[in-house]
């Protein structure tokens, strides 16, 4: 309700101009909205069902995503946080509070369903991040360098379908999952300067996490 | 001769719905172009034979629908054959749709909705459509065409009666966005929006039950479910729910629920304009705001209890010295 009012408080002319379905109204939307009124959309109007579709299971994924990344650094920073690697994963922490922020707002606004096993992921980006930061520096380091790295790799999985489909028309988003695919990666070379590679069992460890995160992302697309 | 032959032939070929309504359906003389279109929409399978047949036979007396009111000549025998050597030529053009051309769906649309002022009297059933599709001067045999039946019927009924919210809402929201009305509470919003919803039962409350327990048929399951789900989401979008959490699956299963309870309580309502359903529906939204306020009071506790906790935990860390950083 707090929206509807924000928006009263800034009207927006270009819905005067299609009094059917407000999602038609996205096309003006776009059109108007450095005129006047902040809100712009992200993704063009949808044509039919099927982009409609998977323009949600990429979105409901990234959400899903950005949201145990969040809950992963929650988990390392309760462990990590009073130490001096704290301030370190503090601020890998806060981007990604960002990225999960912008993404909250696509998915409010686009009308995207987000995956039912939300509460799972809490828990398991918690679990995780914790029993790794209790492996010590190296072993949250460690963490970081495989999630990060699962996270870069999908989401430019995710801009190379974009970009096959239609560049042109994905501009926005496709700006987004590139600015967030680049603070990913950022963030793995973060966490391989700070001595990742010597945790015991680095290997092990990277692989286990990142088969989980395959596991995560193929399910959150689904349900 | 060969126009008998090829008349036969065609009857041999299979009582095609097509061929039994022009046959039935008395439409002599001047034919409408709709109905022309009507009749090519739906044999348009039955073309392609005739196509096959007929490429040949160039002694074929003039068509019926150029207007020339021939009532005489248009016997019965020779009519399938006029309406099918003109409609082979149009198959020739590969598809290409006349201003006036319209979809086998939107026929059926049409005829559905037509259908809806028989319900009444015939109830959810196959002899509804019939009647409507009788109405717009198609043969009662169309209702061949709906494989699903009295189910199609329903479907489209509430498909309708959502479309028709949907747009209300979307209209409300943009007088509230360009200032010129007030934004609800969200209590009042989806009561008034579930009440518009259900009042437009109201013209088919006596046959209603039937139509629920077709929806609950297996095979129509899926789809009366998604057009709940949808109109539910719809609902809410427009109530300002813009969560990205678990609120998203509990608010949507709330109203749900509300909507369903108050459409059977409707059902069985006898009371002056259903008062009894909304102070129903009234009571219902109250509990969930009730429930919602009370879980956000024990979540709020939960969390004064936990950092109660962690003030006691560390308080301890501190007397016994294991609170420095390493």
């Amino acid at each position: 309700m707090q929206r509807a009012a924000k928006c009263a408080l800034r009207p927006d002319l270009s819905l005067v101009f299609c009094p059917s379905s407000v999602r038609n109204c996205r096309a003006v939307n776009r059109v108007n909205g450095s005129v006047l009124c902040r809100r712009y959309s992200v993704l063009p109007p949808p044509r039919d069902k099927e982009e409609k579709a998977m323009l949600d299971s990429m979105l409901r994924v990234d959400h899903a995503g950005e949201y145990g990344a969040n809950r992963i650094y929650a988990g390392q920073m309760a462990v990590l946080g009073r130490t001096q690697t704290g301030p370190l994963i503090q601020h890998m922490w806060d981007q990604e509070k960002i990225h999960l922020e912008k993404f909250n707002e696509i998915l409010g606004e686009h009308r995207v369903r987000p995956t039912l096993l939300l509460p799972l992921w809490n828990i398991a980006g918690f679990a995780l991040g914790a029993c790794t930061a209790l492996l010590g520096k190296e072993g949250a380091m460690a963490c970081t360098v495989s999630v990060e790295e699962s996270i870069s790799e999908h989401y430019n999985s995710q801009i190379r379908t974009l970009m096959e489909t239609d560049p042109e028309r994905y501009t926005e988003l496709l700006q987004i999952i590139k600015e967030f695919r680049d603070d990913e990666i950022e963030h793995h070379d973060t966490g391989l300067e700070h001595d990742a590679e010597s945790v015991p069992g680095y290997f092990l460890l990277k692989t286990a996490i990142q088969v989980g995160c395959k596991a995560a992302i193929y399910i959150s697309q689904r349900i | 001769m060969r126009s008998l032959w090829l008349d036969m032939a065609a009857l041999v070929r299979g009582l095609r719905a097509g061929r039994v309504l022009r046959g039935l359906g008395s439409v002599q003389g001047i034919v409408s172009p709709q109905c022309r279109n009507v009749r090519r929409g739906f044999h348009r399978a039955t073309l392609l034979r005739l196509a096959d047949d007929s490429k040949s036979g160039t002694s074929v007396p003039p068509p019926s629908f150029h207007e020339v009111p021939t009532a005489g000549e248009s016997s019965s025998s020779s009519e399938p054959l006029e309406d099918g050597q003109p409609n082979t030529s149009y198959q020739d053009q590969s598809g290409e749709h006349g201003e006036d051309y319209e979809t086998e769906e939107q026929l059926q649309v049409r005829i559905l909705t037509s259908a809806l002022e028989f319900v009444p009297e015939h109830g959810w059933t196959v002899e509804a459509i019939a009647a409507g599709a009788e109405t717009l001067g198609l043969s009662s045999a169309s209702t061949g065409m709906f494989n699903n039946g009295a189910g199609d019927l329903v479907l489209h009924f509430v498909a309708q009666c959502n479309a028709q919210l949907a747009e209300t809402l979307a209209e409300q929201h943009n007088l509230v966005q360009l200032g010129q009305a007030e934004s609800k509470e969200t209590a009042e919003f989806l009561r008034d929006a579930v009440e518009m919803r259900l009042r437009m039962l109201i013209p088919y409350i006596d046959t209603w039950p039937q139509a629920m327990s077709i929806l609950l048929l297996p095979h129509n399951i899926p789809d009366s479910l998604k057009h709940l789900s949808t109109m539910v989401d719809d609902v809410w979008y427009y109530a300002g729910d813009r969560s990205t959490d678990m609120n998203w699956y509990t608010r949507r299963a709330a109203l749900t629920g509300i909507f369903n309870t108050t459409e059977l309580v409707m059902v069985q309502d006898s009371s002056p304009d259903f008062e009894e359903t909304w102070d129903f529906l009234d009571n219902r939204i109250k509990d969930v705001v009730n429930m919602a306020n009370t879980a956000k009071q024990v979540q709020a506790t939960g969390e004064a209890l936990v950092q109660g906790l962690m003030g006691a935990a560390i308080t301890l860390k501190n007397l016994t010295g294991m609170n420095q950083r390493r």
